[in-house]
């Protein structure tokens, strides 16, 4: 009677091939000689929101950019282990890191909208996918737009540029160019923290409602939204996994004394 | 002996920030005043070029043999020698109508007079007669009155385009068959080419005839000392009476002056006339070292600063670069000479135009070599503004762009290069304005003095890069070394710095613009 009330939950640390997004074995990052990532091995479930927090240095923005190799536009960035997506090693040097990021969508925590208008930003990864006929493009815009809920507020000026919307539309613009690749995972980098609390809570259900189309990460600093929005949750202190378990458990019973000074507030 | 007392002793705080203050400002006041006269100089000067001066009825010693001379004049500029005033006066006498010159002391200057009967003739040629018109004759037409000029020159241009018209159409194309019969030996009764030579002849006839009409129309100019000249009216390009213009009216001349400043081809060893020939020349050869120098720039900018890894060469290069924007622009000039010119040109004449040596093809200087040791020298201008643009484009935007599945160069394309476009248009720009005053690199690899042909025209292959070319800075130059004997050459050479000043002045404006409507486009707010 009580597990109808009570979500599923599945054991992340002991998850099947077939339910895995990513998994994580061993990564260790360090840029220069400065290590960042230690030792970290994690899978992360498909279909499902996972949160990784932490403190502000931790390392969690480095991790989730490790998912699509951001980290390498870094110079002196050096890791060792492996990050397997659909069975491939993508730190492999003979992964196509383009293709690769077409499906590994990811959104800052700055909306970055390109100076250009709202549907060439949307088509903007699609164009260089090489899909070039008008009608792909619109359909593609269009329900890309839609799926990031921004379609009625932008379809009567989809020519202006990006740049005039408000910070809120112009980080769902962000997510709706991601989607418009169809990915199978979105790397999420703390894209509230830069937003009022409203939209911030529209972004939390957009996000709840592309969980049946792709796998989320998300990074956020807000244990709250952590909570609210998160299937699991991974703690990360100073480089090193701490804790990863479901969200409910993560927050209710931690296992470990860090996770538990860090989620009441005693540090951090 | 005591001690001086220290700044700070004798004054407050406040004190001391106000003389500092105090001190910018006097600095700052001083470069504004400087920048005023610089611009107020060349527009007094070069403007003065084209404004209708009136014209004067001077009695006067000539200086050099004392003789009294009574003549219309028309004031150059006027000037301090040893304390007293000093005047640069062309006039006209009987023995040379056509412009002499002298410097006027104040002391030797007899009587002058407004003279608002006399004209200005400007002549075709670029020299000019100031005079009084008495007459005008026609051939067959007993009415001299001068109320007929401006129908007479009509009559006599349009005899002189018909004149014109017969060589170019009839008389060539006989030349042309006369030719064609010598080539394939024909002889010399043969039937055709009699025809051709009575034809010939006929033409050759109406052409005299036209000749003798056009002779005919005569302008009669009474000079200030009652002596009268005649000018053939076909010479006669332009008159007008300074002394009886309103200042609106004068605006006008002079305005109509600037239209054939630009339009015609400099005169008299380029100290009247036109400087159209060094405008175009310059416009041509700052076009083409666009073409070349913005590819080569920007390509080189984004290598150092997108794909090249800071090491040790990347730093060498980068100095390197710095240290090319302050090599004096005569060594790019010689290199140009000795690298471009003898070197390259000189093995392409060898390898290719083997049969026309030692007369030089392509190895002697010309538009081409001159816009392309341009673009060497410029080439640092458009390569640091460059990296300034792409520098200021936010990482995340980059990051954006690669986190959609973009390669770099995809990225450089699409979104880096839009988006630092302001920069590179600004060193562009800068590079234009740049080399469109340069003056010494150009003596060495293609300016000229006088340039007979355009590098563009009717002729196979329409753009001829190899041809040397006039320069509005060189011949800024060559009338500066003419204003030591002749005022007029001075003022052109003055003429010439305003248009030059405009050219640069325009640029510039062009550039500000550009780069706001870019920014706006590119960057919120």
């Amino acid at each position: 009677m009580l597990t109808l009330f009570e979500r599923e939950h599945l054991d992340v640390n002991n998850l099947a091939e077939a339910d895995t997004a990513i998994r994580v074995e061993q990564l260790s990052l360090r840029f220069g000689s400065k290590p960042v990532l230690e030792n970290i091995s994690m899978s992360i479930p498909k279909h499902q929101i996972t949160a990784l927090i932490g403190q502000s240095g931790c390392g969690k923005s480095t991790l989730i950019s490790s998912f699509n190799r951001l980290n390498d536009l870094h110079q002196h960035c050096h890791y060792s282990g492996k990050v397997i997506i659909n069975g491939r090693d993508i730190n492999s040097r003979k992964e196509n890191v383009a293709q690769l990021r077409t499906q590994v969508g990811m959104v800052f925590q700055r909306p970055n909208p390109f100076p250009m208008s709202i549907f060439d930003n949307v088509s903007y990864g699609l164009r260089l996918q090489g899909i070039n006929t008008r009608r792909q493009l619109d359909e593609a815009v269009e329900q890309a737009l839609h799926d990031a809920a921004l379609w009625n507020e932008v379809k009567d000026r989809l020519f202006e540029p990006a740049n005039v919307l408000s910070g809120g539309q112009q980080q769902r613009l962000v997510i709706a160019r991601a989607l418009a690749l169809q990915p199978e995972i979105l790397l999420l980098d703390e894209p509230t923290s830069a937003l009022d609390p409203l939209t911030t809570l529209f972004i939390e259900e957009l996000m709840a409602g592309l969980k049946k189309r792709c796998s989320i990460v998300i990074v956020t600093h807000n244990m709250q939204q952590a909570a609210r929005v998160s299937d699991y949750t991974a703690f990360l202190h100073q480089g090193r996994l701490i804790e990863y378990s479901d969200s409910d458990t993560l927050f209710t019973t931690p296992r470990k004394k860090q996770t538990e000074d860090y989620i009441t507030g005693r540090y951090g | 002996m005591s001690k001086l007392p220290s700044l700070s002793s004798v004054l407050n705080a406040g004190q001391r920030q106000s003389l500092f203050i105090g001190i910018c400002t006097f600095f700052t006041a001083i470069l504004l005043l400087a920048m005023v006269s610089i611009v107020l100089l060349i527009f007094a000067r070069g403007g003065g070029y084209f404004w209708p001066e009136d014209i004067q009825q001077l009695q006067f010693v000539r200086a050099s043999d004392d003789q009294p001379i009574t003549a219309y004049g028309q004031y150059q500029n006027q000037f301090e020698q040893g304390g007293e005033p000093v005047r640069w006066v062309v006039y006209s006498h009987a023995r040379n109508p056509y412009g002499n010159q002298t410097l006027l002391d104040d002391t030797n200057l007899l009587q002058a007079r407004l003279a608002p009967e006399a004209a200005r003739i400007s002549l075709r040629d670029g020299r000019a007669i100031l005079g009084e018109p008495l007459k005008v004759t026609a051939p067959s037409d007993p009415d001299v009155s001068l109320n007929r000029l401006a129908q007479r020159l009509t009559q006599v241009r349009q005899i002189e385009q018909s004149i014109a018209g017969i060589r170019d159409e009839q008389l060539a194309d006989i030349h042309q068959k006369l030719t064609e019969l010598d080539q394939r030996k024909v002889g010399k009764k043969a039937p055709a080419r009699l025809t051709l030579n009575q034809g010939f002849d006929r033409w050759h006839k109406r052409i005299l005839t036209l000749e003798k009409q056009r002779d005919a129309y005569q302008l009669f100019v009474r000079l200030a000392d009652q002596s009268i000249v005649s000018v053939a009216l076909i010479e006669v390009e332009h008159l007008v009476y300074p002394g009886q213009l309103s200042g609106w009216q004068k605006l006008g001349e002079a305005l109509y002056e600037v239209g054939g400043f630009l339009s015609e081809s400099p005169k008299q060893a380029n100290t009247a006339g036109g400087v159209f020939p060094a405008l175009f020349g310059t416009v041509l050869m700052v076009f083409l070292m666009t073409i070349i120098v913005t590819p080569f720039g920007v390509l080189a900018a984004i290598y150092l600063n997108e794909y090249a890894s800071n090491n040790g060469l990347i730093v060498v290069i980068r100095i390197a670069v710095s240290n090319m924007a302050g090599v004096p622009s005569i060594v790019y000039g010689v290199f140009g000479l000795g690298f471009f010119i003898y070197g390259v040109g000189g093995n392409i004449d060898a390898l290719f135009f083997e049969a026309n040596l030692p007369a030089p093809t392509l190895g002697t200087p010309g538009v081409f070599w001159a816009s392309l040791t341009m673009a060497i020298l410029t080439l640092p201008v458009v390569i640091v503004a460059t990296e300034e643009g792409l520098r200021n484009v936010p990482q995340g935007l980059k990051a954006g762009s690669y986190a959609l599945g973009a390669t770099k160069a995809e990225t450089v394309l699409y979104t880096i290069l839009p988006m630092a476009s302001p920069g590179i248009m600004t060193g562009v720009i800068l590079a234009i304005a740049r080399a469109a005053g340069e003056v010494a690199p150009l003596m060495l690899v293609g300016a000229v003095k006088f340039a007979p042909n355009l590098p563009i025209d009717a002729e196979f292959p329409y753009l001829h890069l190899e041809r040397q070319f006039m320069h509005l800075g060189v011949l800024i130059y060559d009338g500066a070394f003419h204003s030591q004997t002749d005022a007029k050459g001075a003022s052109m050479m003055f003429a010439a710095c305003l248009l030059l000043l405009v050219v640069v002045f325009v640029l510039n404006i062009l550039a500000v613009l550009l780069r706001t409507k870019l920014r706006k486009r590119y960057h919120k707010g």
